[in-house]
């Protein structure tokens, strides 16, 4: 049953009020008291059923109370975490105060660290398409297929890249494919080898392939090395890793 | 001490055994239940000094205690190197050795040594399953949990008898002369709760719950707070969550009493079998003594009120350099649109004493300021140098504010700001204005009529002429000017937020733990710093730009540089949140206030504090800087406006007169008027010249920190300006001493 009885939730109710007097909470809008139980009720179902998880697993017929505190102890540890205790903070401050105050560059532009950690990477890639040779009359004009790249480094591509490569047209399973364009350079869709911006060339869209979500879309680009320089922030090279 | 083997230098610590504070960072294997006894660096050694009377039997009786452990542990050589090394009898150990089976409850070794053996060891030894009552506790003592030794609380005395000793403490403490009452009443709160806590650490949750309704309605008001949190607190599992409290726990409340009242509250405790008390006091109160004049309650009131008590004299004699760094020397350019600067211009020499009143007086070496490569800053661009002069332009049409020349305030209202406004920050020159929302957006307009634009993206960026004089213009995208923008990133209520002095670069702090970097060219985030993983309640760039530091929920500010993705200190030491972090002028030091109603002065340089100040009575939601930087305000929300001085560290004066908290300080630009925003909808302007005028620090009251305030509050107001049911959040002066305030209406 997932809805509170009528009565008990009128004491539940009282409860609330009578927790927010305690606490020495006069002014409160009236919409607190309902969070407050949504919260207790979601609070207490998730700890009863983790307490029956627990029961079933050391073979027991019913819930008692030990299946109750390990249920909340091991919820504190998760979502109810503290803040560290001092002792380990004051140790982790000593460690770090020791540390000289490193010197600054001069002359650097903006002061930003390494691009690993900073969000200026752009959160896409485009891929190049294979100008369409001849089609089997399904697709007539190269045509590129826009989706977003979750995450790097990068799902696998079902089996279409080789498809893709050799310009035959792709079908539309609703499955991740790629398109590529030319010119030359032949990299595989899938490989995130470079993690820089690759320069958009010659990008057609045609908009009744969007909507299927797995799909992928990267672009070659004309001249790897110099895009990655005109893009990228230019930097030592060491300053792409932590000097530590 | 020292030959003692096998790690039991770091679990005595309530002995006169000096702590490195690596033991401080002893890690217990036993997270769970333990909780290492680790007071503040330097106050266990100090602690000794304290403890006078009792040294060198006190010292026996942990000897032998030891002594004793070692040899129900087994560890014979270690009792033999002990034995010849301490110079003990073999006998003494035997006859101590009996006596371990005593009652815990204190009183049975009477004495003037409150510790015997059994106590000490009754103390050490307490098993795990802490209802036991005390007899049996010390029979069982072949079990030693070492979490438990660790753990603060394992000192049994009879919990019935514990409203006993408080009421004879009670009784005993009016019956004194009056100038001693007040002194020795400082002791009731921290004993209070200490034994309170030691009632429900135990598990007599029935008696825990008699002692605090007996006796929590006699402490002191400002402490009704924690009181309130503590009447919540019944079982031991609630404790384990609390920090704060574990931190009052473990680390040492400080009480200053002047030597005669010692004297009369410890001959008292020794005479009887009070020894519970007796006890606590030596765990866990440090009692900074001073010889002199015993303080009266209003004194000691208003410095009293914090979580950890008052700051002990010596966390407060670090030198500070506040002096401001020294300008550097600009070639001002002859301009041709400035008329009245013409005549600056031709007499550059004429122009140094009006740089100067900006900086430092002479061209020698402030003593009290620190040296300019202290700390590594930046070096000045030249867009900083163009800033620079626009800068003391502006100073030379500043107004001269006073008594009788009040500033003018602008209110700058946020309306239908249904997002919930939860931070504001003006730049410097005050052409900008950014506000933090509790939707976690941040939002910046343009104050001037000028519009914001982003910069052209970088394929249009190739094709401007990079050589033309208004390349400024021309890098920026006229299609995307607006009269505001919205930044989004964070996921949770921006709490904290601050331009960069060069106004290219915004800072926000939100609920989730991240302090993020904005670009204002470009109007995108740079960076996220991931560190606080809780809530971070406040940031701010240094004044030199380069380095921000940031203080949340985890009780630690940080301090960033924008080029490190970790942080480059770590200021830890309040036992509550970080609430307020704020910049010197000269960016050697960094004040943060926090909920634990103490502010602290930490030293960028190598990361200590080096300033504690206390009296406030509730957390601190605001600090200000004076701009010649000799003085901090702070306000709070017991809606009273403190004053300190950096330089001895005592409080110079306090300000009453707002009814609730106050959010927003600030100085005038020379520094001749306080401002103050509160959540009653008012400013308040503040002489604040008049308040360090009257300074008189004389050797004693330096030494003793005693401080005579003065109630001027109502001379000191200069203004009361009340706003349409608008709390204020922030306050700003701009170049030319005009006030602006912030805030969102409350309908």
């Amino acid at each position: 049953m997932n809805v509170f009885h009528g009565a008990v939730l009128g004491t539940v109710l009282q409860v609330m009020i009578q927790i927010l007097k305690d606490m020495g909470i006069t002014e409160y809008e009236p919409r607190v008291i309902n969070q407050m139980l949504e919260f207790t009720y979601r609070y207490v179902t998730t700890i009863i059923e983790d307490a029956k998880i627990y029961a079933t697993h050391a073979k027991k017929s019913t819930v008692d109370a030990d299946d109750i505190k390990l249920a909340i102890q091991c919820r504190m540890d998760q979502s109810f975490t503290s803040p560290p205790p001092r002792d380990f903070l004051l140790e982790v401050a000593r460690q770090k105060n020791q540390t000289p105050l490193p010197l600054i560059k001069p002359y650097c532009g903006p002061r930003l660290p390494p691009d690993r950690y900073c969000l200026t990477a752009p959160n896409y890639r485009l891929k190049s398409i294979q100008k369409k040779v001849s089609s089997a009359g399904r697709i007539s004009v190269p045509r590129l297929s826009v989706g977003a790249v979750s995450s790097r480094p990068t799902t696998p591509t079902l089996g279409t890249p080789s498809a893709a490569k050799a310009g035959a047209p792709v079908s539309l399973t609703g499955q991740r494919f790629t398109v590529q364009i030319p010119p030359s350079s032949q990299t595989t869709v899938s490989k995130s080898t470079t993690p820089s911006t690759p320069a958009v060339s010659n990008v057609l869209i045609n908009p009744s392939l969007i909507g299927s979500k797995n799909i992928l879309i990267t672009t070659n680009m004309v001249s790897q090395s110099a895009a990655t320089d005109s893009l990228k922030r230019k930097h030592e090279d060491d300053d792409d890793y932590d000097t530590l | 001490m020292a030959a003692v083997q096998g790690g039991m230098v770091d679990e005595k610590e309530e002995v006169d055994i000096k702590t490195e504070p690596q033991s401080d960072g002893f890690v217990n294997t036993n997270a769970t239940d333990g909780r290492q006894l680790s007071p503040s660096p330097g106050s266990s050694s100090s602690a000794g000094s304290s403890k006078t009377a009792a040294g060198a039997p006190e010292d026996q009786q942990t000897l032998l205690a030891v002594l004793q452990f070692l040899r129900k542990n087994k560890l014979t050589e270690s009792v033999e190197i002990l034995r010849r090394e301490a110079g003990l009898p073999e006998d003494a150990l035997d006859s101590k050795g009996v006596d371990c089976g005593a009652p815990g409850s204190g009183g049975s070794a009477g004495g003037v040594d409150g510790l015997d053996a059994g106590s000490l060891l009754s103390r050490v030894t307490v098993s795990s399953s802490a209802g036991t009552p005390a007899p049996t506790k010390a029979v069982a003592d072949d079990q030693p949990d070492v979490s438990v030794v660790l753990s603060a609380y394992s000192q049994q005395g009879d919990p019935a008898l514990y409203k006993v000793y408080y009421s004879d403490l009670k009784k005993f403490i009016e019956s004194v002369l009056d100038c001693h009452r007040a002194e020795l009443s400082q002791v009731f709160y921290p004993l209070f709760v200490h034994m309170y806590l030691e009632l429900v650490y135990n598990n007599h949750e029935s008696e825990a719950k008699a002692f605090f309704q007996k006796f929590s309605g006699d402490q002191e008001c400002y402490y009704e707070d924690d009181l309130r949190v503590l009447s919540s607190l019944t079982k031991k599992e609630h404790m384990r969550g609390n920090e704060t409290l574990l931190d009052f726990r473990t680390s040492k409340f400080v009480l200053r009493i002047s030597r005669d009242s010692y004297q009369l509250l410890k001959r008292h405790l020794q005479e009887r079998q009070n020894n519970q008390i007796w006890n606590i006091i030596q765990e866990h109160l440090y009692i900074d003594i001073f010889d002199g004049m015993p303080r009266s309650k209003s004194q000691i009131d208003a410095m009293s009120g914090s979580l950890a008590g008052e700051a002990k004299r010596e966390a407060n004699k670090a030198k500070v350099y506040y002096g401001l760094l020294k300008e550097p020397e600009i070639e001002l350019p002859l301009d041709d649109e400035d008329e009245e600067a013409e005549n600056e211009e031709g007499k550059p020499k004429k122009k140094k004493p009006k740089k100067d009143s900006m900086g430092s007086k002479s061209k020698k070496q402030d003593p009290n300021a620190p040296s300019q490569n202290r700390i590594p800053l930046p070096e000045l661009k030249d867009s900083d140098k163009l800033d620079k002069i626009m800068y003391m332009k502006e100073a030379t049409k500043r107004i001269r504010l006073g008594p009788e020349n009040l500033p003018s305030i602008c209110f700058y209202t946020f309306l239908n700001a249904y997002q919930g406004l939860t931070a504001v920050d003006f730049t410097d020159d005050s052409s900008l204005i950014a506000g933090g929302f509790a939707d976690s957006t941040v939002r910046v307009w343009s104050v001037t009529p000028k519009k914001l634009r982003k910069v052209k993206s970088a394929a249009d960026l190739n094709l401007i002429d990079k050589e033309s004089d208004d390349v400024l213009e021309r890098i920026m995208d006229e299609k995307t000017a607006s009269e505001s923008k919205v930044l989004y990133g964070h996921s949770g209520p921006v709490y904290g937020i601050s331009f960069s002095p060069d106004r290219n670069y915004l800072l926000s702090s939100s609920e989730d733990g991240t302090v993020r970097l904005w670009s204002l060219l470009t109007f995108t985030c740079l960076v996220g710093y991931k560190g606080h993983n809780y809530p971070v309640w406040d940031t701010q760039f240094s004044p030199y730009g380069y380095y921000f530091v940031s203080g949340g929920h985890d009780r630690v500010a940080r301090l960033w540089a924008t080029d490190h993705y970790q942080p480059l200190r770590i200021f830890a030491g309040h036992l509550a949140d970080v609430t307020c972090t704020r910049f010197h002028p000269n960016s050697n030091y960094v004040a943060t206030g926090s909920s634990d109603r103490t502010i602290r002065l930490w030293d960028v340089l190598t990361g200590n504090c080096v300033r504690i100040f206390t009296g406030h009575k509730g957390p601190i939601h605001t600090l200000a800087f004076s701009p010649n930087g000799k003085f901090l305000a702070s306000g709070a929300t017991d809606g009273r406006v403190l004053l300190w001085d950096i330089g001895h560290g005592l409080m110079v004066s306090e300000l009453k007169g707002h009814t609730d908290t106050i959010y927003a300080l600030r100085f005038s630009r020379d520094g001749e008027i306080l401002a103050s925003g509160s959540m009653d909808n008012t400013v308040r302007l503040w002489n604040a010249a008049k308040a360090f005028d009257d300074l008189e620090t004389d050797d004693f009251t330096a030494a003793t920190g005693h401080i005579h305030l003065q109630d001027n509050s109502p001379e000191l107001l200069l203004g009361t300006y009340m706003s349409k049911s608008t709390p204020v959040i922030h306050l700003h002066f701009t170049r030319r001493n005009l006030l602006l305030a912030a805030g969102s209406y409350a309908a």
